[in-house]
């Protein structure tokens, strides 16, 4: 591999807003941090560990929202125009990152930023802007950073709040929540111009805890992303654009149909859970499917902003418009609610859309509802298949009314106040989406161990045992792929980090974006050092967790999927055999039986000093009588650590 | 080891033979189970492999079965003890041996040689089979590149799976077998690929 004469692996510059106290401040992080946790997700759980957010309430001023781009941010490299923001969830009480598309994070680096850190909070709703001039109301601090009151924009939906403030700001860029995220529902979302949202984990509602309505930053930074060798660059995409034009996966179904091809795949594999995951296969599939999207719905192909695979979609339903739905948010309305009628899907996707609210936990905390219903413990609730009910409990629980201001807390935290906990179909709080492991084994081992909770995206076994990819697997085997599953976490650890969009590993390997980096840098990387770095990511995520009260008892799945066969289809007959999987996962992370990372793991991972830092001591079981906090609602973990970590903030975790 | 294990490495084993990339006796595989490895016995034919002939250890550590295990154990060892590997396999395919007498690296001709290999290194050591020198050398390689070749002896490829490994080095015989082909009509080759001059630097 050549290297390239001049290094532009730089040390990282940062900007620190105190909303509180309305300061900001330059900080800079030493270029062996970006050598060793990259950017974007990996930089989120570096700080979100030194800064201890595992003591801290979720919707307390305390706990930041670290906004941070990747190294190969707004270099050219594919489909990487992404960002991440890192905190601590209201809704897992995890460590917890989401990232998004759009222009944000290459404006955030063309400002000269490689991460922003927002703490403390307003004294009353506003937005901040960043790098767009001074006004009345200027921090004192730098970065050009101003509080506006949020005046006109206070409740405005999230499509309104975007337009006004580029009316506003016309040469911005800008992140902002929606009502839900002000009004403190817990899987609110943070979303940025072009729709994109950080979903999921309730950052939203964080923001909102800050009643920081909007953060809008300068769209014409004149500082360009550093690359050391644009021509070797160049050379390296035009071979990655060659394998995603010819993978089937990157360069026809996703394109044509967008996600929801998927519907029809999942559904003939026996894995599209229906119904509150009673069964896995849904009578309507056909109905909800990505070729009824295309013919009934669809009027443009969009794309993030320099991607070649454009998965994205403009779509129509009932005289509306807008973005998506994504696969998974036609499951989440759909076949896990019973409904067939996709046009309701899609308005209900464009509800949460101007809530801004995660779709996945909208639909399956739904469909929980449903089942509470029909078990007798929700008298006039919503049945399976009532598509009206579905949009209704969507609108009201945006605006907190009725049975909605309810459903605003999840599935786990409603199930249990209803006294049947084990009706949500959550892992760690976070509604599992549209993979029912008792058809896909693997993905259950992925739900169980995900570091943010029931989530497809930390690692999706949809690949090797559904798609193929790399190689196919059988699905229904339960031991020998806990070692394929920790590869694919390490790497999306590090995809994030980057960062960049997980489609292109459908057909990209890791070399490929470790040649990026390279070319980026001018610094030999080699694939297993990403793969070591993701390693190191995945592992500070767990002390994180571990030291925020989680335990091997976390590491679950709801009782239904453990015990309860599948009914009828492909997968009749299946459950999943969890314990063996955690067990041979354990061992293959290099943990002992209770889930801590062994004293030879950590030393590999250059993270002891963290782990001691964290209170998290290998080989003794820890904080199992914490897991149970939080007012006796169903949230696991939410016990702040009972460690004195006594090493100095700013110093390096793990150096 | 689970049946689907074994099965992994039955089809694998029996595949490479079919395939003419081993003698009767020849190459091994390994897969990584956590701090354990499962490899093939030494002098197992692979492509019969049974259950006996798959014989696990530990990865850091010997124990008694590594009496039994292959010969190239220490390699496999070093291989994993150095990258992310999860899954090995080496053979001794006999067009990729002869080029690899004659340059320092392959640079495949053909289009999926060129799509999935760009290029190959060649290495060498004065011991080629098992030894310390080879334990040594390939993992450096390996952090760089999937599959490497091992002068006069054969390629060790590397992959998440079996299936991704044996896949590499069919690859990297089916280029090399080309560039025989090719050669033999000593005719200038019509370049087809943009950016092919720079394979080399892959």
């Amino acid at each position: 591999m050549v290297t390239p004469p001049d290094s532009a692996l730089r040390p990282l510059r940062g900007l620190r807003l105190d909303l509180s106290q309305r300061t900001s401040a330059v900080e800079e992080l030493p270029a062996e941090v970006a050598r060793r946790w990259l950017g974007g997700r990996g930089l989120g759980a570096y700080v979100a560990l030194r800064e201890r957010l595992y003591a801290v309430e979720p919707l307390a001023p305390e706990n930041l929202l670290v906004f941070a781009p990747g190294p190969l941010t707004g270099t050219g490299a594919p489909a990487s125009g992404r960002y991440s923001v890192t905190g601590r969830s209201p809704l897992t009480g995890t460590v917890f990152d989401g990232n998004s598309g759009g222009m944000f994070g290459t404006a955030l680096r063309r400002l000269g930023w490689d991460y922003l850190v927002v703490t403390g909070a307003l004294d009353e709703q506003g937005y901040v802007t960043v790098g767009l001039g001074p006004s009345a109301e200027s921090f004192d601090g730098p970065g050009g950073v101003c509080v506006h009151s949020a005046g006109e924009l206070r409740g405005a939906e999230v499509p309104v709040a975007l337009a006004r403030l580029r009316e506003l700001h016309p040469a911005s860029e800008a992140a902002v929540i929606g009502p839900a995220g002000e009004r403190g529902v817990l899987f609110a979302s943070i979303v940025n111009n072009r729709g994109r949202s950080i979903g999921r984990g309730g950052l939203g509602a964080v923001m909102g805890s800050k009643r920081l309505k909007a953060l809008v930053i300068g769209g014409r930074g004149e500082h360009r992303p550093p690359v050391a060798d644009p021509e070797r660059l160049a050379f390296i995409v035009y071979e990655a654009e060659k394998l995603l034009k010819a993978n089937p996966i990157t360069s026809t179904a996703l394109p044509e149909f967008g996600t929801s091809v998927l519907v029809n795949v999942l559904d003939q594999a026996g894995a599209l859970p229906t119904r509150n995951h009673r069964e896995s296969r849904f009578e309507g599939a056909a109905a909800i499917s990505g070729e009824a999207l295309k013919r009934d719905h669809v009027k443009r192909r969009s794309a993030c902003r320099g991607c070649i695979i454009g998965c994205a979609r403009r779509t129509e339903a009932g005289g509306q418009s807008g973005e998506g739905p994504e696969y998974e948010t036609i499951w989440a309305f759909g076949a896990q609610c019973g409904v067939s009628d996709l046009t309701a899907i899609v308005q209900a996707n464009y509800a949460c859309n101007r809530a801004g609210m995660d779709t996945i936990t909208m639909g399956s905390t739904i469909a929980c509802a449903m089942e509470l219903t029909e078990v007798g413990l929700l008298p006039d609730g919503p049945r399976f298949g009532d598509a009206r009910a579905v949009l209704d409990l969507t609108e009201a629980t945006a605006a907190g009314e009725g049975l909605g201001a309810e459903l605003g807390y999840g599935s786990a935290r409603f199930a249990a106040r209803r006294g049947r906990p084990e009706l949500s179909m959550s892992v760690k709080c976070l509604e599992m989406p549209a993979y029912d492991p008792r058809g896909m084994k693997a993905q259950g081992l992925a739900y169980a161990t995900s570091n943010r909770g029931g989530c497809h995206l930390r690692a999706n076994m949809l690949g090797p045992e559904i798609l193929g990819v790399p190689k196919m697997v059988d699905r229904f085997a339960t031991l020998g792929k806990a070692g394929l599953l920790i590869n694919l976490q390490n790497l999306n650890a590090v995809l994030d980090s980057l960062s960049v969009c997980k489609f292109t590993s459908f057909a990209m390997k890791e070399d490929y974006f470790a040649r990026q980096l390279a070319a980026v840098w001018g610094e030999p990387v080699e694939p297993q050092e990403l793969l070591l770095l993701g390693e190191r990511i995945w592992n500070a995520e767990r002390l994180f967790n571990l030291a925020a009260g989680f335990t091997r008892d976390d590491d679950t799945l709801p009782d239904r999927l453990l015990h309860e066969p599948v009914p009828a289809g492909p997968s009749a007959g299946q459950v999943v055999d969890l314990p063996p999987m955690l067990d041979e996962y354990y061992i293959s992370r290099g943990w002992d039986e209770a889930g801590v990372p062994t004293t030879a793991k950590l030393e590999r991972l250059s993270l002891v000093e963290a782990a001691a830092d964290a209170g998290v001591v290998p080989g003794v079981r820890r904080h199992a009588e914490a897991a149970a906090g939080d007012g006796g609602d169903a949230v696991p973990g939410s016990g702040a650590s009972s460690g004195d970590p006594v090493a100095a903030s700013g110093q390096e975790a793990g150096s | 080891m689970s049946s689907a294990v074994l099965e992994q490495f039955r089809q694998i084993g029996r595949d490479l033979f079919v395939a003419g990339v081993i003698s009767s006796h020849g190459g091994n595989l390994s897969v990584r189970m956590g701090d354990r490895i499962l490899i093939t016995r030494r002098g197992s034919m692979l492509a019969r492999l049974e259950e006996r002939d798959v014989i696990e250890t530990g990865l850091d550590e010997n124990d008694a079965n590594v009496m039994l295990a292959s010969t190239e154990i220490n390699v496999h060892r070093a291989i994993y003890q150095g990258t992310a590997a999860q899954a090995i396999v080496h053979a001794h395919p006999p067009y990729a041996i002869a080029r690899s007498l004659m340059c320092d690296e392959i640079v495949p001709i053909d289009s999926e040689g060129s799509y999935l290999l760009h290029k190959v290194p060649v290495v060498h050591t004065e011991l080629t089979a098992g030894s310390k020198e080879v334990a040594d050398l390939l993992p450096r390689w390996l952090k760089d590149y999937d599959i490497v070749m091992l002068r006069g002896h054969g390629p060790f490829a590397i992959g998440h799976l079996l299936e991704e490994a044996y896949q590499l080095t069919s690859v990297l015989e089916m280029s090399c077998r080309i560039m025989t082909i090719a050669d033999g009509f000593s005719e200038q080759i019509k370049e087809y690929r943009k950016g092919s001059d720079r394979y080399d630097t892959w």
